[in-house]
C-alpha cells in the first residue's frame, strides 16, 4: 500500500508520531501534521488520499479543517479520530462529508481497515469519473468528483 | 439564587470538569496504546531473533494492552457518569444504567469480595427520570447491602416489570447467609432513610423483599407523573 498517502493530524505529538510509525511498518506512506494550519499547508503541498483528523486542536480545529478540506479537495477521504466527540459533533462531521467518525483510542487493526476502505472509495470514485469522462459524459464525471464537495 | 439551583449548578460544574478530564485520560491511554503497539510491531518483525528476557518483554506488553483496555472501559464509564447532569429529566434505559453502575461500583464490591452483575430485562425498560438521582439511588442500595454483609456472595441488579410497574431490584445471594432478619436489618440501617428520600424525589419508593434479600426500587414511568 505504499502508493496510499495518509496524513495524520493531531496536536498530541507523541500519539501521532507513534501512530505514523505503526502505519509505516504496515507499508503506508504516512505524514504527520501537529495542528489544523499545518494540515492545510501540507495538503496544499502534498495531497493525501486519506486524512485521519483529530477534532479538538488549538487554532484551526478539526471541524474547520474538515470543512475547508472538503471544499478545496473533495476527493480526499477524511476520518475523524477523537477522544472529545459528542453526538452533535459526529452529526456535523457526517453532514460535512466525513468518511468515518471514530473514538480514540482505536485499535490499529480497526484504523487500518477504515483507512483502507476510505482509500478504496477514493480510488473507485476516481475510476468511475474517468470512465464517464472517457465516454464523453463530463457532467456525470464532474458530479462524481464533486460528490463530497461541501 | 435558590439553594437547589446552586446545587444543580455545582453538580453540572463537577460533571463538566470530570468529563473534560476523562477526555484527557483517553489521550494518555491512546499514547500508551500506540507506543506499546509499536513495540509489538517491532517484536513481530524480529520474531525469529531471540534476546535475553524476551518472554518477560512479551508478557509485559500483553499486561499493558489489557490494562489499557481496562482504563478505556473505566474512563468511558466515568465519562458517561460525568455527563449525567447535562440533561434532566431524560429517557433512561434501565439495563444500560444498571450496567454502567456495575462498572462504577465494582471496586467497592471487590473490597468485600462480592461479585456485582446485572440481569437485563427483555425488552428493555425505558423511563424518564433524573439520571443523577437514579444513579445515586442505585449506588446507595449497593452500599446498604455491602455494609450489611460480611463478605462474599453476589449482588445482582435486575430491572423488571412487576404488575405493570417499573422495578429495579438489587438482590444479594450468598449460600452462607443465614440471617433471617436481614431485610429488617437493611431497612433499619442509617442509609435507608437517605435512600427513601432519593426515591421520594424520583416519585417512587424503596422496599425490601425476602427471604433472598432484595431492595426493590419502584420507579414511575416518568418523574413528571
Amino acid at each position: 500500500m505504499k502508493e496510499m498517502k495518509v496524513l495524520l493530524v493531531d496536536d498530541e505529538e507523541e500519539f501521532v508520531k507513534a501512530l505514523s510509525e505503526r502505519m509505516k511498518m504496515r507499508d503506508v506512506d504516512s505524514e504527520v501534521a501537529l495542528g489544523g494550519e499545518e494540515a492545510l499547508k501540507t495538503m496544499d503541498e502534498k495531497l493525501p488520499d486519506v486524512m485521519v483528523l483529530d477534532l479538538k486542536m488549538p487554532g484551526i480545529d478539526g471541524m474547520e479543517v474538515l470543512r475547508r478540506a472538503k471544499k478545496a479537495y473533495p476527493g480526499v477521504q477524511i476520518i475523524m479520530l477523537t477522544g472529545h466527540g459528542s453526538e452533535k459533533d459526529e452529526k456535523e462531521a457526517r453532514r460535512l462529508g466525513v468518511f468515518e467518525y471514530l473514538q480514540k483510542p482505536v485499535s490499529i487493526e480497526q484504523l487500518m481497515k477504515t483507512v483502507t476502505e476510505a482509500y478504496k472509495k477514493k480510488f473507485e470514485d476516481a475510476m468511475s469519473a474517468a470512465a464517464f469522462a472517457e465516454s464523453g459524459e463530463f457532467d456525470t464525471a464532474k458530479e462524481i468528483l464533486d460528490r463530497d464537495k461541501k | 439564587m435558590e439553594p437547589d439551583r446552586i446545587k444543580r449548578k455545582e453538580v453540572a460544574f463537577f460533571g463538566r470538569i470530570t468529563a473534560g478530564i476523562t477526555h484527557e485520560i483517553k489521550n494518555v491511554l491512546a499514547i500508551i496504546q500506540e507506543s506499546a503497539g509499536l513495540m509489538e510491531d517491532v517484536l513481530e518483525v524480529i520474531e525469529d531473533s531471540a534476546f535475553a528476557h524476551k518472554d518477560k518483554f512479551i508478557k509485559s506488553l500483553d499486561r499493558i494492552r489489557r490494562q489499557i483496555q481496562r482504563g478505556i472501559d473505566i474512563t468511558t464509564c466515568l465519562n458517561w457518569f460525568a455527563h449525567s447532569p447535562d440533561r434532566t429529566p431524560v429517557s433512561l434505559d434501565l439495563n444500560e444504567t444498571s450496567q454502567q453502575m456495575v462498572l462504577l461500583a465494582s471496586r467497592f464490591a471487590r473490597l468485600k469480595n462480592v461479585a456485582l452483575e446485572t440481569s437485563p430485562s427483555d425488552p428493555p425498560i425505558v423511563i424518564t427520570s433524573d439520571p443523577v438521582s437514579l444513579e445515586m439511588a442505585l449506588f446507595e442500595s449497593i452500599e446498604i447491602l455491602l455494609r450489611a454483609i460480611d463478605a462474599g456472595g453476589k449482588i445482582t441488579l435486575s430491572p423488571r416489570k412487576v404488575q405493570d410497574r417499573c422495578v429495579l431490584g438489587i438482590g444479594y445471594e450468598n449460600a452462607a447467609l443465614v440471617k433471617e432478619d436481614f431485610p429488617t436489618q437493611i431497612s433499619s440501617s442509617e442509609r435507608w432513610a437517605s435512600l427513601q428520600q432519593t426515591l421520594t424525589y424520583l416519585g417512587g419508593a424503596a422496599k425490601t423483599f425476602g427471604p433472598t434479600p432484595e431492595i426493590l426500587l419502584y420507579l414511575p414511568d416518568s418523574i413528571d407523573n
